[in-house]
């Protein structure tokens, strides 16, 4: 079968691959064009580890396919924030010691931000933050950091970056 | 594991993919669980058509009658809609256990019912609903329950070239509600051990006018419990009533056992849960009225 | 002892070291490793528990495009491996022992390629009789899985025979005697099952052969100088000619110790001249990764009428699958575990670890732990509530003392096993043991140890002022890694934003014995304190020269050498050094040697005695859904003894992960195996714990000084999800007056036994 030619709106910039139409997203993100922050597992929507937004929701971009994503944006954590230039959340999350070995760090954080954005000004009880992030398992922490990372960030204003 | 993918802008033209490769193709909608089961090597098809180009397939209309949710409603649309505040709360009840937020996105209710799983929580209420689907195919559109459309675990009454493009709940009645309770090993991700969904309409003096009680994951597929509703039709609601009722539909329903729950345990949470879920209804019937 | 907070850097809440490259998303993790023109492996594996191999044709595989390599055992040497027994080919050879042994690798250009190469390939078994669990593979008659047993290389203190791996036994006093004159005997058995380590990041490694014929492997690993010396055993090579790096770990938690897939990939890459990289799928590790071995244990305990521990027998057995793997050693700590932190004139504890036609067996988290403290945490519980005596004060009037001995006489030291548990009780509010109907509180104690091993490390002063740390322990998420620089950077007086760590490299960094077994910050961390003696010395001879002073008044405050009204920057020091004679680099040692012990209690025993053991007292509360069995954890406390709590915020998430973990194991966690085949081998069926079923927990740091440790710091890691098994299973036996002898306490065990039971509560 022939490559096709797929535009792709990742943290804002296009890019241009060829890509087989079977390829998920997160194996072009990862193995295509080398954007390794979103992390691979259970490759079956169980884990979250995969979890990128498109057009601001979370998803699992182990079983979205590439093709489906032509025209849509597409957010990955290379482009949530950068040293010196920090999303709220990724501070908070060093503040609390909410990144063990960091792994599910990317998907929770990506899930955290779209929870926060569709809650604009909720500054969220820890119940609903642990249900907004059900879908993302995390083997190191035991949630408890990961949700006082989120309920602090959710008060806190976001440095213009 | 390749496949070709289709993207189609018409409902004619997905119809007319469906009907020229036949069983080689599968619709694809939000994928969580297609294409998981084509990773599991489950099936094979050759070619996905993928519906999320195509207009005019998702979204709740309010009618005088009834409630249209078009195939392509993910989960989340559901969830967060206010048409199913009050009376019908089992559907969004459902909606909000379906794995976590990032399934909820992209998960329609039309792949939902099409996939036909016999534990799928969306599945009892909208039989509890008695919601109806809308599929448009090669020899046009026809209309049928959910009841008869559910034909098997992971079998419907669909053919290859057929497109569930709709579904359509009925307007509850006044003095009615609904309710749906979940039960697995966790609280969430995951699949139900069992699944219950009631609806209750009570009449003036009382006793209960419509009664409808549907199981999940304690048969080939989710189903009515005709013969637990009739116990209860006419009856005034009481625990002792209520109890009877579960009784009768853990005795009549189907469970096996299997590497979740044995069937017994499956039967014991029937006789649990139902009465429970139709308290809730009475709960709920008795704040509408406050 | 100073407390944690009279000091400058130890004892206080720093972020991790690595936490701004995992909020990134820019650190990199062994599955991220991407090399020019690699090639992907697979691995073909047995579909059948037990068989001769009759016929396996790889010309299928080879004659798929795309393919450059397939290796079977006749590949390669005949070299078998494992830590504890060295049973294990890399391939099979004659026959295959579990579903799931790799029979053939393949290496091609996809991963999708690969894979459809690995299913062409054709075998054809004759079957073997089976042995699924210990009972069948102890009965007379079973076959024996290995019949060259007695040949193979193994640790020498082990007792094997035939499908016993091991047997180890701990004894002390005259039980039988001692049970006859109790005033009552219980005997109880307990099972728990096979339960995986979870990590989210699964195994992968890559291999390349270099131009001079030396190998470089990246893993993610928890062991790179094991890993190296287990690839030169295989690949008959000298270690000096196998580097291996670890760019980063996402969790391990035992699973990642031993050799996974390096072995394969550098196999592959040798035959088809390109780097190879395997990842494990889910599946993969679901089914033949190193999880927790299944155990049946036996419990006799006597004692008098007031409670007082008289005699215990336990008869241990651990399920090790198919290879002994980590199954030896967790079967004879298991002896420690059951005997617990109390007193007990008559011992006799036998482990057995035994082999079996299923996976084979690891070191997940606290080895020994859960299994050995559910049964002897629910039999206390058992024997308090049958002789009318609070759990609590059962506990208290039989638990160990400073000065007391442990099973193995070993003289026991820092005991703080009461703190614990009475800090823990008051959280929970024993008081109000059964707060209200389908409510109850249970409580657990127990102890574990901080693993020995030796650690090197070398720190380096840049001329920034800086230091570098280099070690061969990884940082596998725990934090560790930063508490050794929170060690370092206090003893030479410097923030800890200005340690730095090398990148772990076995060409670059000194031997570590491993991040594994609560070590890593205790061990590094006195490894570096010695490097930072010998620093602080050599900055201080400097300094003094130039001051013209005596190097005793020079000290080092702020990153600066001070004496007087002399002062110089360490980083000023550190660029002179360079520059006149090399640079200022020390390396440090350290190993933390076993306590004395008495060698006639034991036999056969790998670990006998305990380095600075640790105590902790876990307590919950929770509510049943009687008429469904679903349990809830309302409340979770622990009060866990960390001697010294280097970094608070870092013992905190350990021990809440610990007991998320331990939660797990508790209520939903559990490989199900059907004729030797896993038969839930995806997440979707393996039910780990998600944010919803975890609660809040309260972590409560006792700090009873340890002698050896880094400021009296004790391993911390491991210790979390020992206790969770038994507290839960008791609350819920103070909620609804069932007890349940199985792991894990689902809804539906929970719901038949209230069913069952003739004076349920609640």
């Amino acid at each position: 079968m022939n490559k096709l030619p797929l535009l792709l709106r990742i943290n804002g910039e296009m890019h241009d691959v060829l890509v087989e139409q079977y390829w998920s997203l997160l194996h072009v993100l990862r193995d295509v064009l080398g954007l390794t922050g979103t992390k691979e597992n259970c490759l079956e929507a169980e884990c979250g580890v995969c979890t990128v937004l498109l057009d601001g929701k979370a998803v699992n971009s182990c079983i979205l396919l590439a093709v489906q994503c032509r025209g849509r944006d597409i957010l990955t954590v290379e482009g949530l924030g950068r040293p010196g230039n920090l999303h709220k959340l990724q501070q908070a999350f060093i503040d609390y010691g909410a990144a063990q070995c960091g792994y599910c760090t990317p998907g929770m954080l990506l899930v955290a931000k779209s929870w926060l954005d569709e809650h604009p000004g909720v500054v969220p009880e820890p119940d609903a933050v642990r249900e907004a992030i059900a879908g993302t398992l995390c083997r190191c922490t035991g949630y408890q950091k990961i949700v006082d990372a989120i309920c602090s960030a959710a008060a806190r204003v976001q440095e213009p970056g | 594991m390749a496949f070709q993918v289709h993207q189609p802008e018409t409902v004619e033209e997905a119809i007319r993919l469906a009907g020229e490769f036949g069983p080689d193709a599968g619709f694809l909608a939000g994928g969580t669980d297609l294409i998981i089961q084509i990773n599991r090597k489950r099936c094979a098809p050759r070619h996905l058509i993928a519906l999320g180009g195509i207009d005019g397939l998702s979204g709740i209309e309010l009618h005088t009658h009834e409630i249209a949710l078009g195939a392509l409603t993910t989960h989340k649309t559901i969830e967060q809609s206010p048409i199913f505040e009050g009376p019908l709360a089992a559907l969004t009840e459902a909606a909000c256990v379906v794995g976590g937020h990032q399934i909820r996105n992209v998960a329609t209710i039309g792949g939902n019912v099409v996939n036909a799983s016999p534990a799928a929580d969306l599945l009892p209420p909208l039989l509890a609903l008695d919601a109806s689907v809308v599929l448009v195919g090669g020899r046009g559109t026809r209309r049928l329950s959910i009841a008869e459309f559910l034909r098997g675990p992971g079998i419907t009454d669909r053919s290859d070239d057929e497109l569930l493009v709709s579904l359509a709940l009925a307007r509850p009645p006044r003095r009615a509600a609904t309710a749906f309770i979940k039960t697995g090993r966790r609280r969430a991700m995951e699949i139900a051990i069992v699944c219950v969904a009631t609806l209750l309409e009570l009449d003036d003096a009382g006793s209960c006018r419509t009664v409808r009680i549907a199981l999940g994951a304690v048969g080939p597929t989710a189903m009515r419990m005709p013969e637990a509703e009739h116990a209860l039709l006419g009856c005034e609601p009481t625990q002792a009533a209520l109890r009877e009722a579960g009784r009768i539909a853990a005795a009549c329903c189907a469970p096996i056992s299997d590497v979740r729950a044995s069937a017994d345990y499956r039967r014991m949470l029937v006789q649990a849960l139902v009465p429970r879920a139709l308290a809730r209804c009475l709960q709920r019937i008795e704040v509408s009225r406050q | 002892m100073k407390l944690s907070n009279q000091f400058a850097v130890v004892g206080h809440r720093l972020p991790r070291l690595d936490a701004p490259a995992k909020v990134t998303g820019s650190q990199i993790y062994g599955t991220d490793v991407m090399l020019p023109g690699m090639l992907h492996g697979k691995l073909f594996r047995s579909p059948v528990p037990h068989a001769l191999i009759r016929r396996l044709d790889v010309r299928p595989a080879l004659a798929i495009d795309g393919v450059r390599a397939v290796i079977t055992a006749a590949d390669i040497p005949g070299t078998r491996y494992g830590p504890a027994v060295k049973d294990m080919p890399v391939l099979a050879t004659d026959r295959v022992r579990y579903v799931g042994e790799p029979l053939t690798a393949v290496a091609a250009v996809t991963a999708e390629i690969a894979e459809r190469a690995a299913a062409a390939i054709e075998a054809e078994f004759d079957p073997l009789p089976t042995a699924f669990d210990p009972e069948t593979a102890l009965a007379e008659g079973a076959p024996v899985l290995h019949p060259d047993w007695a040949g193979y290389a193994a640790l020498p203190m082990l007792a094997r025979d035939a499908n016993v791996a091991s047997h180890s036994r701990i004894q002390h006093g005259d039980v039988e005697t001692a049970f006859a004159a109790c005033f009552k005997v219980y005997a109880h058995c307990f099972s728990t099952p096979v339960v995986h380590a979870g990590y989210t990041e699964p195994r992968a490694a890559t291999a390349r052969w270099e131009g001079d014929g030396a190998l470089t492997v990246w893993t993610n690993g928890q062991l790179p100088y094991e890993v190296q010396a287990t690839l030169a055993d295989i690949l008959q090579m000298p270690v000096s000619r196998i580097r291996v790096l670890v760019p980063g770990i996402g969790g391990g938690f035992g699973g990642k110790l031993r050799i996974g897939l390096e072995h394969y990939a550098a196999l592959l890459a040798r035959a088809a001249g390109r780097p190879v990289k395997l990842i494990a799928t889910c599946e993969e590790e679901l089914t033949a990764a190193h999880p927790r071995q299944a155990s049946l244990i036996t419990l006799r305990t006597g004692v008098s009428r007031d409670g007082t521990l008289l005699a215990k027998q336990a008869r241990v057995v651990m399920d090790c699958g198919a290879y002994a793997g980590s199954g030896p050693g967790t079967a004879a700590v298991a002896l420690q575990i059951v005997a617990g932190p109390y007193r007990t004139p008559n011992l006799l504890l036998d482990g057995l670890a035994v082999y079996t036609n299923k996976l084979p067996t690891g070191s997940f988290r606290a080895t020994a732990g859960p299994m050995g403290n559910f049964a002897v945490e629910s039999q206390m519980d058992i024997i308090a509530d049958d002789l009318g005596i609070d759990p609590l004060e059962l506990r208290l009037h039989n638990i160990v003392r400073d000065g007391d001995t442990g099973p193995a006489g070993e003289p026991l030291s820092a005991v703080s096993v009461e703190e614990c548990l009475r800090k823990a009780a008051q959280a929970i509010g024993w008081d109000k043991r059964r707060p209200g109907p389908g409510r109850g509180k249970g409580i657990a104690c127990g102890w574990w140890m901080t693993t020995g091993g030796s650690s090197g490390v070398y720190v380096k002063l840049n001329a920034d002022g800086t230091a570098t740390l280099g070690s061969g322990a990884v940082e596998l998420g725990t934090g560790a890694l930063t508490g050794a620089c929170q060690v370092l950077a206090e003893e030479l007086g410097l923030p800890l934003a200005s340690v730095r760590l090398a990148p772990v490299d076995t060409d670059g960094v000194p031997y570590d014995y491993g991040a594994q077994g609560s070590r890593t910050a205790f061990s590094v961390g006195n490894a570096a304190r010695a490097a930072a003696a010998s620093l602080r010395q050599r900055i201080a001879a400097f300094a003094a020269e130039r001051f013209g002073v005596a190097p005793e008044r020079v000290s080092l405050e702020d990153g600066h050498a001070v004496a007087g009204e002399h002062r110089i920057s360490i980083a000023e020091v550190a660029r002179l050094i360079q520059l006149s004679s090399g640079g200022l680099i020390a390396q440090g040692t350290f190993i933390n040697p076993p306590p004395p012990h008495d060698a006639a209690r034991v036999m056969n025993h790998p670990l006998p005695a305990w380095t600075t053991p640790s105590f902790h007292a876990h307590a919950a509360e929770v509510s049943v859904d009687t008429e469904t069995g679903e349990m809830t954890v309302e409340r979770y406390v622990v009060a866990q003894d960390v001697g010294f709590a280097i970094n608070p915020t870092g013992i905190e998430g350990q021990i809440e992960g610990g007991v998320a973990q331990g939660l797990g194991q508790a209520l939903s966690e559990e490989l199900v195996f059907y004729e030797g085949r896993v038969v839930n081998a995806t997440l979707t069926d393996y039910k780990m714990p998600t944010a919803m079923d975890v609660p809040p927990i309260e972590s409560i740091l006792v700090e009873c000084a340890s002698q050896a440790g880094p400021f009296g710091a004790k391993g911390v890691g491991e210790p979390p999800c020992i206790e969770p098994l038994a507290t839960i299973a008791n609350a819920v036996a103070a909620a609804t007056g069932v007890r349940i002898f199985s792991a894990p306490l689902t809804p539906e065990k929970v719901l038949r036994a209230i069913a069952q039971s003739e004076f349920p509560l609640g």
